[in-house]
């Protein structure tokens, strides 16, 4: 037996795919996850209020969906209900964090992929080379960057924020503020159009190019937004699109048990999460294929294109990166609605008495539902579990890298596209193995 | 043009992320090896080389050892690279021991007894904690032209007003909501760790309205001396400002995740500590 192993780069953290072939046949395909960090024992007899501190330390590029899932979480344990104007808060935090996260998905991590090179950085915007034209570096870290913005106003700071406490938020956004990230946004919105314009015609043309787009067997779907005007910050979970019909399973965090299936893997740092043995695709596909209305209007035009182009649910894999540019235009244009609204209120959080118990804080990150699940007693953390969503998709992952294998993998040889394709596999995904393994 | 590179050892990739926001180096410095963002097997020569992340696993421990024969210079950036980090947690008993039990898996790199900052294993030539550092210090290293300014601690980049007439009798909760503008923490009753933090963040935290967790370890005073030193600076200011009972202070300043000092506590305790000679700390 022979054993391909292929390391992954321009995603988040450390993996590498392992195929394992005999006599010019695959026979399996795996993802290894290989760090390891422990952080559901580091924060055991922690004071249960430093958690909201502490978890966003479990990725740097999440870290806005850890610290408002573990806000959650503490104030599920402590029945406190924050005022609207935090939630108002929040959830542009959460928008920060997917614009953020899309586009760094879209232009740092993928779109080298389109273009044929290693790197954004690599490509030279400079007039003498030509590449004023599209400037497609420059733009794109200006998008990106007006997401980290809009976390650092709404969240204190862009990495590991810090403005959702117990209750509420530490305080609220001043008009003059608010007035000023509404500006940056709109500037940024047809940028970031044009952008995932010039993403989709080439990412078009590579699926003409290449003849398929990978897995596109169906699959059943998970995320924790509503099919109208959708809320990332999560609500209930939803299973669909399984056999059985359309939505299989609906249920609050509480229940995360009794539907999903964990189980931990022996050749990975990071488990895997099925729904009773089926296996689910978490992310912006997920999302693409449940909402009908996002509830804003330029958001909306590429969601009715996206659907009428590929119908719905659509399966192919790289339709992942699609539904990312709709959401980076849909973060945009939804932030610019929450900042016209009155954020400089005096009262931005409820006093709240501690207690012990359960509790769960969900949110939807850009990569699906998370779960922060606590146990409390003597006020320290008894038990913590957090149900990660990239590891909802590594059985989706690996389904996708055993297509792929076997298509690039002949007997007598193995093709140089392998590589590439397993790179395009797992980026489509937008695995983030610092939070699946955590 | 000046060639860098990012090794990312176990961590966040926070770090990296905050680098990614300094975009100011983009057309001025010529990144060849980050696997972030950049499809590159191996490491080229550099001239400078950042390290995030602490050395967990032993592929952590072959990489690192590799990467720094390459570099000229060599850059332990942020705090689990500079410190230990969140990553100290684990290096309680009672913890160390369950989540080693639980870590052994096949084909996946060995996890080492404990996780260590890198100058365990390496020279490095500049530390820069932060957790993580911000776009600016990340610029400051790599122009190392000497422009960067920066106050002494925290608490002077704050701006927050401290009032003589404010004492509180205690410390309010770490998570409590509600936060007086523009008035110092710990008159506020926060347990806010500025006064000792080295400064240089512009200080997010405490203008946000949340008090400083010491993510950039001890102010230069601070640096090269024991961990008691740095308790007895906190307390001592607390004793001037709030009417606090000091045993309050000393039992939060303890609770081993705060830590306050957060993360990296351990690293500089007793004797085992490793002292960094301020001149290398930016």
């Amino acid at each position: 037996m022979a054993t391909i192993m292929i390391p992954l780069s321009r995603v988040e953290g450390h993996a590498r795919v392992v195929i394992e072939v005999r006599h010019g046949e695959v026979v399996d395909a795996y993802f290894q996850a290989t760090e390891f960090r422990g952080f559901e024992y580091f924060v055991l007899d922690a004071p249960a209020e430093q958690m909201p501190v502490i978890v966003p330390r479990i990725c740097g590029v999440c870290s806005t969906a850890h610290h408002v899932a573990s806000v959650k979480a503490l104030e599920d344990i402590y029945g406190v209900e924050p005022p609207p104007v935090a939630l108002q808060i929040r959830e542009l935090l959460m928008l920060g964090q997917l614009l953020q996260n899309q586009a760094t998905s879209l232009f740092i991590f993928t779109m080298p992929d389109r273009l044929g090179i290693d790197s954004i950085f690599e490509l030279d915007d400079s007039p003498a080379s030509g590449g004023e034209i599209t400037r497609i570096k420059t733009r794109a870290l200006q998008v990106r960057q007006v997401g980290t913005h809009l976390i650092t106003l709404a969240g204190g700071q862009f990495i590991h924020p810090i403005k959702a406490v117990i209750g509420g938020v530490t305080s609220g956004i001043p008009a003059e503020a608010a007035e000023t990230m509404y500006q940056e946004l709109q500037w940024a919105l047809p940028i970031a159009m044009d952008l995932v314009d010039y993403y989709w015609e080439s990412s078009l043309a590579m699926g003409e190019r290449l003849g398929t787009w990978g897995d596109d067997a169906p699959a059943c779907y998970i995320a924790s937004v509503e099919a109208v005007r959708p809320n990332y910050y999560g609500e209930v979970i939803r299973v669909f699109g399984c056999e059985e019909g359309d939505v299989c399973a609906v249920f609050p965090p509480s229940r995360y048990r009794e539907f999903l299936t964990m189980e931990p893997s022996d050749y990975s740092y990071a488990g895997q999460t099925s729904f009773h043995g089926q296996v689910m695709r978490a992310n912006s596909l997920a999302r693409a294929n449940l909402v009908r209305d996002l509830g804003t209007p330029r958001a909306n035009e590429y969601l009715r294109r996206f659907h009428t182009a590929f119908g719905r649910p659509a399966h192919a894999i790289m339709l992942f990166d699609l539904a990312r540019g709709i959401e980076l235009v849909y973060a945009i244009e939804r932030a610019m609605q929450l900042l016209e609204m009155p954020l400089d209120e005096p009262e931005t959080s409820v006093p709240y008495r501690p207690r012990d118990g359960e509790g769960f804080g969900l949110v939807e990150a850009p990569r699906g539902p998370l779960i922060h699940h606590y146990r409390v007693e003597d006020g320290k953390i008894a038990s913590a579990k957090f149900v990660i969503p990239t590891v909802h998709n590594l059985l989706a992952i690996e389904r996708a890298l055993r297509v792929a294998a076997k298509r690039y993998v002949k007997p007598d040889r193995v093709e140089l596209e392998l590589e590439a394709a397993v790179g395009r596999v797992v980026r489509a995904f937008d695995p983030c193995i610092a939070c699946a393994t955590h | 043009m000046k060639r860098f590179a990012v090794l990312q050892l176990s961590g966040c990739a926070g770090c990296e992320v905050s680098l990614i926001n300094a975009d100011a180096w983009v057309d001025r410095y010529h990144l060849v090896y980050m696997p972030l963002v950049v499809s590159a097997y191996d490491m080229p020569e550099v001239d400078i080389l950042l390290v995030s992340g602490g050395v967990r696993t032993d592929e952590d421990l072959h990489m690192l050892r590799r990467a720094v024969r390459r570099a000229g210079r060599v850059v332990a950036a942020g705090t689990c690279s500079v410190s230990g980090g969140v990553a100290n947690l684990g290096d309680r008993d009672e913890v160390r021991e369950l989540f080693l039990a639980e870590a052994n898996r096949h084909r996946v790199p060995r996890l080492l007894p404990k996780s260590h900052p890198i100058d365990r294993y390496v020279d490095v030539d500049l530390y820069l904690p932060g957790c993580p550092p911000t776009p600016e210090l990340f610029m400051a290293v790599l122009q190392a032209d000497g422009t960067f300014k920066a106050s002494k601690v925290v608490c002077q980049e704050c701006g927050r007003t401290k009032l003589r007439d404010m004492k509180p009798q205690h410390l309010v909760g770490f998570q409590q909501g509600k936060v007086l503008p523009d008035i110092c923490l710990i008159n506020q009753g926060y347990l806010c760790v500025g006064s000792s933090t080295r400064g240089g963040c512009r200080a997010p935290c405490p203008r946000a309205g949340h008090p400083c967790v010491g993510c950039r370890g001890p102010s230069d005073m601070l640096i090269e001396r024991e961990s008691a030193a740095w308790f007895t600076s906190i307390k001592r200011v607390f004793r001037s400002m709030t009417e606090i009972p000091e045993e309050e202070i000393d039992a939060a300043l303890r609770t081993p995740q705060l830590a306050l000092f957060l993360f990296q506590f351990a690293d500089y305790a007793g004797d085992e500590g490793r002292k960094r000679p301020k001149e290398k700390v930016l």
